[in-house]
């Protein structure tokens, strides 16, 4: 049986008042950008399941009665969240060589679908605190006060867990709703640093928790919190994060200190639509745990998941989220997880592609973006936005100028690129490359006004340059402060 | 193909940062002014396209070669150095003055650029000078540093000259 709420039309790009000749026509100019044989991109299957589905209803007359009939209430439904998306160029040169075409992708909530609903969305939070004989002392008493301060915020109507973790795991509060906070407050308390780190034991059982009141009214989400490396169990933490976030749960990951690996970690998150983050001091704690929550808490859409679909000749190269939580995006995985769309901040990422070498002008289809979400405060699931992009290729186009929000984002989104490539020369190996990679980075951080991080990245060069090292310290500090400036909303850009 | 005309990597057309140093596209990207270098200059810039160090450690001096002039200048940069034209009627003289070199001719102004030592480096920045500052090719943003490395090119106007650590 189809869910009558998706728009069969709008799959096909064409109007619901189609004829039958138009819906085989659409269908096979859909078949010929997406369907699998012809197109081996990561995006292009999805989007073909959901293009022959769509196909097999409306081609048979009965089935496209009784569908008409069923989707009629979702018809006149307001738009929950829209799609935005500004290329880097808007006319492309004719080529005999391939170029790059930048997406700024925008998904931003409808104003006046949150000013109708006032009321706060439910949660059904689990924490998985690291209680490893490494966080004794100060780090342990902050995640404690954390952990207090988050009782503090949360309501009645929201679901809590606690769990901790060291070489295995202690379910320290159930999923339980929040009434009794002085009760909770005190078992949160009792932690005490003692033995290992082995993140997959807190990890199931956090999730085990988060599970017994999943819904998907609620935003279901697991709060990782670790200052330390494990071992051997990456595949099976990842693993675990991909069937949670099937099952509609998000995870979240900080790493205090020096110790821990934040490629895990990043992947970890990723997989989920989550984010991670660095903590340099134990007093940063609260303020991550603070801002991830009331991100959570201003919910307006959950399980947010972007396709990106290029036609058969066009190469996804890359994409990351800029806003909120700058992370890096799987796409070899699609659909792309991409957490939660908060009331007042629109989801900003960036798509890099690359065109074909081409003679032919006219206007031509790129790349067709699909974003699904759960609109938590209409009660709406499975919310979809599809947008086909076309760009126009002439001869000798008259030269324009990159929109400057492209160019803001890609500029910062450079300087972090930087860092990775540095970071991934020494790994080869390659201490010289390296360095020159971090004086690179030196000189567009001082040119970008950052001179404290570029003198880190200086700092860095010499260390690399000398003991073919990065420090732990300046590695993780440069990768997650570069990657931060991302953050910062452009000024003019903000979501009106 | 866009070639970088800072670090010489050739880019894809259509990339707006180049990919492998990260140098802004923008602004030069449609008008190139590789035509206003002469060839030497062009030669020399390609001779290296391996970078010398960008550390200038203690105890190090700055050597400049100026074009056409045999004998380098030696200096031991201090905290900072201000490189112009001495001007008899104005009363700041430049730590380096390139006016015996005919810089007046070739557009330096008095205060045109300065070398700034940090901690095991040397940055250049432009102090709004009228016919700018060009680090191996690219112009720099008035006030904003760049980190020299040894070897580099450096051009006031169209004055032009090369920088070594020693």
């Amino acid at each position: 049986m189809i869910d009558a709420s998706r728009n069969l039309y709008a799959i096909l790009g064409i109007p619901p008042e189609a004829t039958a000749e138009d819906i085989r026509e659409a269908y096979r100019v859909m078949a010929r950008r997406f369907h699998p044989d012809a197109n081996h991109n990561q995006g292009a299957d999805v989007q073909f399941r959901d293009i022959a589905v769509s196909y097999s209803v409306l081609s048979n007359p009965g089935d496209r009665l009784r569908y008409d009939d069923a989707h009629r209430h979702f018809r006149d439904e307001p738009a929950y969240f829209s799609l935005r998306a500004i290329p880097s160029k808007r006319v492309l040169s004719t080529l005999i060589e391939p170029q790059v075409l930048y997406l700024l992708l925008d998904i931003v909530p409808a104003q006046r679908v949150i000013s109708a609903r006032r009321a706060n969305v439910p949660m059904n939070l689990t924490l998985v605190l690291d209680r490893s004989t490494s966080m004794r002392g100060a780090r342990l008493d902050k995640v404690k006060i954390a952990a207090h301060h988050i009782i503090d915020q949360l309501s009645p109507q929201d679901v809590l867990a606690v769990v901790s973790f060291s070489d295995r795991a202690d379910v320290l509060i159930p999923a339980t709703s929040v009434t009794d906070k002085t009760s909770l407050r005190s078992t949160v308390s009792i932690m005490r640093a003692d033995g290992g780190t082995e993140i997959y034991h807190g990890l199931v059982a956090g999730v085990a928790e988060c599970r017994k009141y999943l819904a998907p009214r609620m935003v279901n989400h697991v709060i990782l919190l670790t200052d330390g490396r494990t071992f051997g169990d990456e595949q099976r933490c990842l693993a675990l994060a991909r069937q949670a976030a099937e099952d509609g749960i998000g995870i979240s990951a900080m790493g205090m200190g020096e110790e821990w690996n934040d490629e895990f970690l990043d992947a970890l998150a990723a997989a989920t639509g989550g984010s991670s983050a660095y903590i340099n001091t134990p007093r940063a704690v609260l303020q991550f745990l603070d801002e991830r929550v009331r991100s959570l808490g201003d919910a307006f859409a959950e399980r947010l998941q972007l396709t990106i679909a290029p036609d058969a000749d066009v190469l996804l190269e890359s994409a990351f989220r800029l806003n909120p939580h700058p992370q890096p995006l799987e796409v070899e995985r699609q659909p792309i997880p991409l957490g939660t769309l908060e009331k007042n901040r629109s989801i900003r990422a960036l798509v890099q592609l690359q065109m074909p070498p081409s003679s032919k002008t006219g206007f031509r289809s790129v790349v067709r973006l699909d974003v699904t979400g759960d609109v938590l405060i209409a009660d709406r699931h499975q919310y979809k936005v599809i947008s086909d992009i076309a760009i126009e290729i002439a001869h000798e186009p008259s030269p324009e100028p990159p929109p400057p929000a492209v160019l803001d984002a890609l500029g910062k989104l450079t300087l972090y690129r930087m860092q990775q490539k540095a970071e991934r020369a020494l790994t080869q190996g390659l201490a010289l490359e390296a360095a020159r990679q971090l004086e690179n980075l030196a000189t567009r951080l001082f040119a970008a006004g950052q001179d404290e991080l570029a003198h880190k990245a200086i700092h860095e060069a010499r260390r690399v340059s000398r003991t073919q090292a990065f420090s732990q310290e300046g590695r993780k500090s440069l990768k997650f402060h570069t990657r931060q400036l991302l953050a910062l909303p452009a000024p003019g850009n903000d979501v009106p | 193909m866009k070639r970088c005309p800072y670090c010489g990597f050739e880019n894809r057309e259509g990339v707006l940062f180049c990919e492998e140093c990260g140098q802004p596209f923008v602004g030069q990207a449609d008008t190139p002014d590789t035509s206003r270098l002469n060839p030497e200059t062009h030669e020399t810039f390609k001779e290296r396209m391996t970078w010398g160090t960008a550390r200038f450690g203690e105890g190090a001096s700055v050597l400049i070669r100026i074009r056409d002039v045999v004998e380098p200048l030696v200096f031991e940069p201090g905290a900072e150095t201000i490189i112009g034209r001495l001007d008899p009627s104005a009363l700041e003289t430049p730590d380096i003055d390139l006016a015996p070199y005919g810089a007046a001719e070739l557009g330096v102004s008095r205060r045109h650029g300065m070398i700034r030592r940090g901690e095991d480096t040397l940055t250049l920045i432009d102090l709004d000078s009228t016919n700018g500052t060009f680090l191996n090719g690219q112009r720099l943003i008035p006030h904003q540093p760049r980190v020299l490395r040894d070897g580099d090119e450096i051009r006031m106007g169209r004055f032009v000259f090369n920088i070594f650590f020693r």
